[in-house]
């Protein structure tokens, strides 16, 4: 039995990182952590995460994607609208549904904006 | 050093406080050392405030509150310095409980400054209420907004300020960086020669500096999720020497003569929500 080698590995992104996940540079730290552990198979444990941003969601999958030669990542335990921003922004990598936005905004001059604090 | 008196707002719309935001930095030379005089004020909001603790903070510029009545308030909010780590921040919490201290954002933190960041939010949104899809909605602008700083600014310092007014029932929060700005980022990563004006247009419309068709939606749709789902009050963004000011569906560009702000702010204000809010819309 001592012989046995645990295959997976679990990293508790609350831990390692915070409970709500905002900013792409964050997902450097995780991958370095990665780089660092020998098991081939690595769990993302999202246990405790209350949010990820869409940024961090597109970081997290360009770095799954950039390590799948080297191990196996699975995320898991994320909630609902975790697992669900993840699973939208992936979905936009492969078919983008996105349009982009209509933006025709008025051109104004400032003293008639600042009158219009005094309305 | 030249003292500069912050004058007092007309009134406390937004507008009101980016007019006196502006009056309070016109003319200013760029990283002009300054001794700011508060003692006008007997209101502020984040948007006018955050930048002055911004300023103070990256040109070592000092304020002065005389005999303000709000100078007990800028105590409690820990103006000018800010907080920037999490005992600092859960300290003053507990010592001022309905007032969230300025929060400096410093990059090389890494996760300590992520975990600053998630408890600012967690604040924020339990201010808020529990309301059902309330923390999405909160943590979505101000985690893409913050990210953006960190990703586009070249600058490795962020500020962000709320304060929610219970009287008034509605929350404001400003996010700021003293980087180079949009139209600098799109000169920079692209080669686009923009003006302020124009630059704030290109990222409203999702025309990222960086190649991935993917991205570039992050201010937008932060925007659409803070007018539409928060039904907010008022979103405000200014970079170099022009603005944008969103409210009830009008999207004004205006240009702001002999004023620059080196970097980004972003100030918008929402009420305290009263029924379960959806941000999934926008995330497709």
């Amino acid at each position: 039995m001592a012989n046995i080698k645990k295959t997976h590995k679990n990293l508790m992104i609350s831990d390692l990182l915070a409970s709500i996940i905002s900013s792409r540079d964050i997902i450097d730290i995780l991958e370095k952590a990665i780089k660092k552990i020998d098991n081939k198979s690595v769990d993302l444990d999202f246990s405790n995460v209350k949010f990820v941003s869409r940024s961090a969601a597109h970081a997290l999958l360009l770095m799954k994607e950039r390590l799948q030669t080297r191990k196996d990542i699975y995320f898991i335990n994320s909630n609902k609208d975790v697992a669900n921003m993840l699973r939208v922004v992936a979905a936009n990598r492969i078919v983008s549904q996105k349009k982009k936005p209509d933006f025709n905004p008025e051109k104004i001059d400032i003293n008639s904006l600042f009158k219009e604090a005094l309305a | 050093m030249e003292k500069i008196i912050i004058p007092k707002p007309k009134n406390d719309s937004l507008v009101a406080q980016l007019e006196s935001l502006y009056k309070t930095f016109k003319n200013i030379q760029p990283r002009e050392n300054l001794n700011f005089d508060l003692s006008l004020l007997n209101w502020v909001c984040p948007l006018l405030i955050l930048p002055v603790s911004a300023y103070i903070n990256n040109t070592r510029s000092s304020c002065e509150t005389g005999r303000s009545s709000i100078k007990s308030y800028l105590e409690k909010i820990g103006f000018p310095e800010g907080v920037d780590s999490i005992s600092l921040f859960q300290q003053r919490v507990q010592r001022h409980k309905s007032f969230i201290p300025i929060s400096i954002l410093k990059k090389e933190a890494g996760a300590s400054r992520e975990r600053l960041e998630a408890l600012f939010s967690e604040k924020i949104y339990e201010i808020l209420g529990s309301v059902s899809g309330a923390q999405n909605a909160v943590c979505y602008p101000i985690a893409e907004l913050v990210t953006n700083i960190f990703e586009h600014s070249k600058k490795d310092v962020g500020f962000i300020f709320g304060q929610f007014y219970p009287t008034k029932n509605y929350l404001d929060i400003c996010i700021i960086d003293c980087g180079r700005g949009f139209a600098a980022a799109y000169k920079e990563e692209k080669g686009l020669k923009l003006s302020d004006v124009d630059a704030i247009s290109e990222v409203m419309r999702g025309n990222s500096v960086k190649p991935e068709r993917e991205r570039g939606y992050g201010i937008w749709t932060s925007k659409r999720i803070i007018s539409d789902v928060l039904k907010g009050g008022g979103f405000v963004l200014i970079s170099g020497s022009a603005g944008l000011i969103a409210r009830n569906k009008k999207e004004r560009l205006v240009s702001f003569p002999k004023f620059y702000w080196q970097g980004v702010i972003i100030a918008y204000r929402i009420p305290k929500p009263s029924g379960p809010l959806d941000i999934s819309q926008f995330l497709e």
